[in-house]
């Protein structure tokens, strides 16, 4: 990957001495002196490695550099992100175009402004011993998942021609527990998670991910409203650059972001091991040839057109329009 | 019977514990000691800060909550009109799912943990009040007239006769609420929270990490069963006897008419509530739909006729399991109970045991008795049994506490045995207790069938909230939460009008307004 190092990357993370320079000014200049904007990013779960790009750019001061003052707000098993954004409280939120779709089929007016995950982490885990190693593979077999992810499986079904009524569904809550005690064949998860829970206690799992099986949803997707859009736009510009100099340096050592995750969150009960591997694990999903050549978070018409086939399959008919690249292309544009 | 030394028993239940978690750990369902114990020895600083903000949070909720709930029973008895709208009121509030106040809250508060303390106080108001106002009824009625012929007003009957009186129950209801102002702390943090025992256990149900399930679990547990012998310990300190015999003449002014007309304002007011709340805070309709959205759902949009349907089709299939495990959970409580009045020295297990299962939450509880009991209705019915045979054990204990003394010497005089002692004055003296909480199961209830159907059977109006929630369906979302209150109150009206007809005949002081 490293031979077409992107240019525009580069332009934005600086060289080792720019570096102690920054944090040397960071530590000089008193907080106050710049008034940075307050600005809250709504997170889509428990920190963990999944935002060490965000936690990147806040310790490492990119947010201040571009004068924002970014308060990170965890997210929960009830603590959707669609609200916060809605009603103002956070300015940007960390959703999923399948999410997104759905909160604008009801009246949200949302757009879709940068692309963490480019390859959805949906995957179908089973055990090493009983693999579910392509979408014809789960006829005759038990899947444990939740039942609002019945549209996943349909369209999964959908694009490979598998026939749902041979897979019998077992509504399970989100862990692995289901699958280790043989409740069921397979789990539809997340490849970041519940696998890597797995490995971690020395259970070997087959994962197939469904991007690889035409299931074409951005997830990890930064979403702001319409009016931020027209309004504070420079803040949203601000904390995009944020978030591209903070993944950048995450690809750059996944491992360091483990690292720091962990520092940053003593209280959140994170493993290190855990986090080092989940870290390793989401890099594919996050950087492509795509990302490589034009940049973190990038989305072209091609990716968007796939999604929208996709999402259609899901019953969230949307249009193109639910994706606005200004603000990448002012932060790309701008160096 | 051959006694054995304490120490002996609880060390062979240890063993017997670590060989069965041994010999079903390829199952990842039960933690061993030893790998609890190793757990909280490698993470004692992470548990001590966890238990610190947890335990912070769910006092601030438990005084908040419980000083509302004492407020509300004051309310109650000095202005009986109002009685059936408060008690309409914290019913209502009690049954709002998490699912919906969830993000309600942390709009209004931001970050921090203002929606933690509030979902904790949320979770005692209603049981404190019930209690509380049991207690406030629970005096003789010549008490009263002795105090009105003295031409004493309501203020003063409540500071001299009616507090005192209440003070027992006011006890029974803070030990019912210590459990459930823990647990509502720790399922406030899934709103959204960076620390805190709730945090570590959703952290270590998907790492699929039992020992630290285990260990937080038992920690919340252990806590909880602390507040609750602490203030166990506190109500015996100020040694409140029995009452003396209580004789009253049934008071039967309002009748069947004007309980319905209250309950009608009761509703309206509810609805303004909802309303007027959400415009006071200016919440966006997207997600804080007004009680007109939910009419447009389901009576006069195009497709109302089919969002009825689902929405019926699925409180249907709520309700076979949760009346069942209503009835099971009620039983089970007054039969546990009367039990342990019959051997006392059996309470030293099934307390422990019972608090314990209030106080875990049930997304960690869940998936063991998914394990033992599979997927079906049984299942089901024993998470709902579970939730609520506490509160009904504690309350018909203080119920059969408050056994009018002389009766029980008469009974001894002629010398009647326990069985027929229990039979002949305790069950009767429990009868209010017990029908308290009969009432106050009702929203319990409610709760956890609608968490297990949506961990584990995927069914009913549990799994629909969870599917319409997080596809942002909120006309669905608060229509079910309509359905749910209303079937609330029909729950409880039905339970009421059992009550009265009861207590009529043995307890009438608690039907005088």
């Amino acid at each position: 990957m490293t031979p077409t190092t992107p240019i525009r990357r580069e332009a934005l993370t600086p060289t080792r001495r720019e570096a102690l320079v920054l944090g040397a000014a960071a530590l000089l200049t008193p907080r106050l002196a710049r008034a940075a904007t307050p600005a809250t990013l709504q997170l889509s779960w428990l920190h963990s490695v999944q935002f060490a790009g965000s936690y990147i750019a806040q310790s490492r001061g990119y947010w201040g550099d571009a004068g924002l003052d970014v308060t990170l707000l965890p997210g929960g098993p009830n603590a959707p992100v669609e609200p916060p954004v809605v009603a103002g409280t956070a300015l940007v939120g960390i959703s999923a175009a399948d999410y997104t779709a759905a909160a604008v089929n009801q009246g949200a007016p949302f757009r879709i402004i940068g692309v963490a995950m480019q390859k959805n982490p949906f995957a179908i885990a089973s055990l090493a011993a009983n693999p579910v190693a392509d979408p014809r593979d789960l006829i005759g077999r038990r899947i444990g998942m939740a039942l609002a992810n019945m549209p996943v499986l349909e369209a999964l079904c959908a694009l490979n021609d598998v026939d749902i009524a041979g897979i019998e569904v077992v509504p399970t809550q989100y862990d692995a527990a289901p699958l280790v005690q043989g409740q069921v064949d397979c789990l539809l998860c997340w490849a970041t998670d519940l696998p890597v829970a797995m490995r971690m206690q020395g259970i070997d799992s087959t994962v197939m991910l469904l991007a690889d099986h035409g299931y074409a949803v951005h997830s990890q997707t930064y979403i702001a409203t319409q009016d931020s859009l027209a309004n504070r736009r420079a803040d949203l510009v601000a904390l995009m650059k944020g978030e591209i100099r903070g993944w950048g340096d995450y690809h750059a050592g996944p491992e360091a972001a483990a690292n720091l995750t962990v520092q940053m969150f003593p209280d959140a009960g994170l493993d290190l091991e855990t986090q080092k591997l989940q870290a390793e694990r989401q890099v594919p999903l996050m950087f492509s040839d795509l990302t490589d050549a034009q940049g973190f978070g990038w989305f072209t018409d091609d990716t968007v057109a796939a999604n929208i086939e996709t999402l259609a399959l899901l019953g969230k008919p949307v249009s193109a329009d639910l994706w606005d690249r200004s603000i990448l292309e002012e932060v790309y544009g701008a160096g | 019977m051959i006694r054995m030394p304490r120490v002996v028993v609880w060390a062979a239940l240890l063993l017997g514990w670590e060989v069965f978690a041994r010999l079903t750990a390829d199952g990842f369902v039960i933690a061993a000691p030893t790998e609890i114990a190793q757990y909280v020895w490698r993470n004692t600083g992470l548990l001590w800060r966890a238990t610190g903000v947890t335990g912070w949070v769910a006092l601030q909720g438990f005084v908040w909550g419980n000083l509302a709930g004492v407020m509300l029973a004051l309310a109650a008895v000095l202005i009986p009109r109002a009685e059936r709208g408060l008690l309409t009121l914290a019913l209502l509030a009690f049954c709002l799912p998490l699912v919906a106040t969830g993000p309600i809250l942390r709009v209004l508060y931001g970050p921090g943990q203002g929606p933690q303390v509030t979902l904790a106080a949320l979770s005692v108001v209603y049981t404190t009040f019930l209690s509380v106002l049991v207690g406030l009824r629970a005096v003789p009625q010549s008490w009263l007239d002795l105090a009105r012929s003295y031409g004493r007003g309501p203020v003063t009957l409540l500071a001299l006769v009616r507090l005192p009186a209440a003070l027992p129950y006011l006890v029974a209801g803070l030990q019912i609420a210590a459990p459930a102002a823990f647990l509502g702390a720790m399922v406030g943090e899934f709103t959204g929270a960076e620390r805190g025992l709730g945090v570590l256990t959703v952290r270590a149900l998907r790492g699929l990490d039992l020992p630290a399930t285990w260990a937080v679990a038992l920690l919340a547990a252990a806590l909880s069963m602390a507040a609750f012998a602490g203030i166990g310990a506190l109500g015996r300190r100020l040694s409140l006897a029995p009452p003396e015999i209580l004789l009253a003449a049934p008071d039967d002014a309002r009748g069947r008419a004007g309980a319905s007309i209250q309950g009608i304002a009761a509703v309206a007011v509810a609805l303004a509530v909802w309303q007027g709340a959400m415009d006071a805070f200016d919440l966006p309709r997207f997600f804080a739909r007004r009680p007109g959205d939910v009419w447009d759902y389901l009576v006069t949009a195009p497709e109302a006729g089919a969002h009825r349907a689902n929405l019926l089709a699925a409180l249907g299939e709520t309700l076979t399991v949760a009346l069942p495990g209503y009835g099971a959970g009620l039983l089970l409580g007054a039969g546990l109970a009367a039990l342990l009045t019959l051997a006392p020295p059996l309470a030293a297990l099934v307390l422990p045991v019972s608090v314990a299962l209030r106080s875990i939450p049930i997304i960690a509880t869940a998936p063991l008795i998914v394990w033992a009991l599979g997927r079906g209705a049984a299942g089901s019915i024993t998470v709902v049994a579970v939730m609520i045979f506490f509160p009904t054990l504690v309350a018909c204990l203080h119920g059969l506490a408050r056994a009018p003394r002389p009766l029980m010497d008469l009974f001894d005089s002629y010398d009647a045995g326990p069985l027929r002692r229990l039979w002949g004055v305790q069950l009767p003296a429990m009868l209010p207790a017990f029908f308290a909480s009969a009432r106050m199961a009702v929203p319990a209830a409610i709760l956890a069938v609608t968490t297990a159907e949506w961990l584990a059977t995927g069914r009913g109006i549990g799994a629909l909230m969870a599917t319409v929630a997080s596809t942002s369906d909120y006309a669905m979302l608060w229509s079910a939460i309509a359905v749910i209150g209303l079937a609330a109150l029909a729950t409880h009206a039905g339970v009421a009008a059992l009550e009265r007809a009861v207590l009529r005949r043995t307890s009438p002081e608690q039907l005088a307004g």
